[in-house]
């Protein structure tokens, strides 16, 4: 998988390559939207992620450009303004997600991860992990063939927990991707264990070896060891 | 007091004491002028009798007792003539009057008479009427015209002055407007208007400044808190770590989460003070907006055993449904989050108000303090403080009237529109 990141602020765009390499994506960085075209024009990137306040000109006038070039190419905004206008406008302008700073690292790849497999049409979009099958579309989870009923939480949970799998998931980003801007209403975060305890137990009631490992002190961690 | 009553009193009062000397003092001149004129009548008078008692042959007996005017009275010997004022009574008129009278001692026919020629002092009276009337019918006539200036005058002068005060009485700082007004013929009105002008341009600009300033720190902040967030998470897949490492790390990311959210309200807040978030013209239906929250919520509503009823109407408030949105969705986690175990929410939505109960511990502070921004009822709670600030500032910014009640156990938020 290839990306493109297109990010004036060196710190983080070393931060979100880093992340990304581990994960075993090529992650190309443009500090600029000029190097950003020059890239594009050369390779065909599965997603890209714009900063849409780049210090040289209008990032959504960025996103409007990519999408007229490169229509096959998924974008994620990520901004600094919260603001829903823009929100609105990066959506209408075709861009497939908007994530606004600061946010977690693990959430911008779910986001990433969910892009690319939407603009896969053509190829499979099952979801593996170990013992476990995912079908996006159906919302549709099996463990050795036999249908496991999730809540959503339960789910957006899981599909979560794959796409950050081998990852030390702290307890606020889960939080914040289950609940979002209502994370701060949980005063603590039993909340998320109770969620956690209910999907362990229903998958391994269907044979599935146990993935979750807690990490005391600061969150959960989904792997096959 | 209106300017002009208060000048119309000092107007008065001073028009009052000016008319009353002056009617004083024209009463003393006059009645000068009249007393003046009764003497000179009677020494005319006193000639003509001086003439006829001399050459008189005989002093017919008639002429003693002439009446009011005239009196002859023998005397033995002559004294000093003089002019006195009495008071008579009239016989045609059966009152009594003032009079004048000049007495003098004259000699006829060998003896000494004392003659009074007295005269009526009628025009006295009726000058003490004719001043009294002029003096209140001045005075009416002042206080009418004066009543009538003013009131043309606060319609015509001050004129520009009330639409002044109207334009400032409806200024709004948030619309970034510098007010401006026609040049006035009025020297006054005008200096008051460049003031006015002037400082409502630099206001703007204060402001303006203050607006851009706050919302790009906000911005700005966003930045560097992603990029310590971002590190941090790389750190937390370092295997080498330690546990103790890795709690201190996890409290720093916790600590730096909260500093994001707390901006990201701080933000919102602003940008709904600055009216950012502008109604529409159709009133938007709450109903979805309350059961799509409801069902997000869910799972908090069912961990805490919540009961949750619901009596809705589809109605609700002409605004921005972005605003809607986090009315709805702050007034709903208040309600979870102050809420008891086991408790309930009553969520009644009717036509102009939407009234969200639940059930909760009692308060200690005065209920409408919780508007306030960071006030909180516990501090234990993760809680950013700014729910109800956020709600109050958006019922503010929509014209719409938002009320807390306890009522024993029950909190109630009303918001009506």
């Amino acid at each position: 998988m290839k990306l493109l990141l297109i990010e004036d602020e060196k710190a983080l765009a070393t931060s979100i390559q880093n992340y990304f390499q581990r994960e075993n994506f090529i992650c190309e960085w443009a500090q600029d939207y000029e190097s950003a075209i020059g890239k594009i024009n050369i390779y065909k990137y599965d997603c890209v992620l714009v900063d849409i306040m780049l210090p040289d000109g209008d990032g959504l006038n960025a996103v409007r450009e990519l999408k007229k070039k490169f229509p096959e190419t998924g974008i994620i905004i990520i901004s600094a303004k919260n603001s829903l206008d823009d929100r609105i406008e990066g959506l209408n302008l075709g861009s497939d997600d908007y994530l606004t700073k600061p946010f977690h690292l693990s959430e911008l790849n779910a986001r990433v991860q969910a892009v690319i497999r939407r603009r896969n049409f053509q190829g499979n979009q099952q979801i593996r992990f170990g013992k476990i099958v995912i079908e996006p579309q159906e919302h549709f989870v099996s463990v050795d063939a036999q249908e496991i009923i999730l809540t959503r939480k339960e789910y957006d949970l899981l599909i979560y927990l794959i796409a950050n799998k081998n990852r030390v998931l702290t307890k606020e980003s889960i939080a914040e991707h289950l609940w979002g801007d209502d994370a701060d209403l949980m005063d603590n975060f039993d909340f998320i264990y109770t969620h956690i305890k209910n999907l362990r137990k229903k998958l391994m009631d269907k044979g599935c070896p146990d993935y979750l490992r807690s990490i005391y002190g600061v969150g959960y961690k989904f792997s096959e060891q | 007091m209106k300017l002009l009553v208060q000048i119309l009193r000092y107007q008065l009062v001073t028009s009052m004491v000016v008319l009353f000397l002056g009617a004083g003092l024209f009463y003393v001149s006059v009645r000068y002028l009249v007393d003046r004129e009764a003497n000179k009548e009677l020494f005319q008078s006193q000639v003509k009798v001086r003439w006829q008692l001399k050459h008189l042959e005989t002093l017919p007996v008639y002429i003693l007792q002439l009446g009011d005017s005239l009196q002859l009275e023998p005397v033995r010997y002559p004294g000093r003539s003089f002019i006195r004022e009495t008071s008579m009574l009239n016989l045609a008129e059966n009152e009594v009057q003032p009079y004048r009278q000049l007495v003098f001692y004259e000699r006829a026919l060998g003896r000494w008479y004392r003659v009074t020629i007295s005269k009526m002092l009628l025009q006295r009276q009726h000058l003490m009427e004719a001043v009294v009337m002029t003096v209140t019918f001045i005075v009416t006539l002042m206080l009418v015209s004066l009543l009538l200036l003013n009131s043309w005058l606060s319609k015509r002068l001050w004129k520009p002055f009330y639409k002044t005060l109207g334009k400032l009485d409806d200024y709004q700082i948030q619309q970034h407007e510098t007010l401006r007004f026609e040049p006035q013929e009025t020297l006054e009105f005008d200096q008051l208007n460049q003031s006015v002008t002037h400082l409502t341009s630099r206001v703007t600009t204060a402001y303006q400044n203050l607006k851009e300033f706050t919302e790009n720190a906000s911005h700005e902040i966003q930045t560097p808190l992603a990029v310590i967030l971002s590190k941090i998470e790389g750190l937390f897949q370092d295997e080498t770590l330690t546990e103790s490492q890795l709690i201190a790390l996890s409290s720093v990311s916790e600590a730096a989460n909260r500093l994001g959210r707390l901006n990201q309200a701080l933000l919102l807040l602003t940008k709904i003070e600055n009216r950012q978030f502008l109604a529409g013209s159709d009133p938007i239906n709450l109903v979805p907006i309350i059961s799509g929250k409801l069902r997000d919520l869910e799972d908090l509503i069912e961990q805490r055993e919540l009961s949750v009823q619901t009596d809705m109407h589809a109605v609700g408030p002409v605004m921005h449904p972005a605003l809607a949105e986090i009315l709805v969705n702050n007034l709903l986690t208040n309600a979870i989050r102050h809420n008891v175990e086991k408790g309930k929410i009553i969520i009644i939505l009717r036509e102009r108000m939407l009234s969200i109960r639940n059930t909760g511990k009692p308060l200690n502070a005065n209920p409408e303090q919780l508007f306030e921004r960071f006030r909180k009822e516990s501090t234990l709670s993760s809680s950013l403080g700014l729910g109800l600030a956020l709600v109050k500032t958006i019922c503010e910014v929509n014209g719409q009237n938002l009320k807390y009640d306890i009522d024993n156990e029950w909190h109630v938020l009303t918001v009506s529109w």
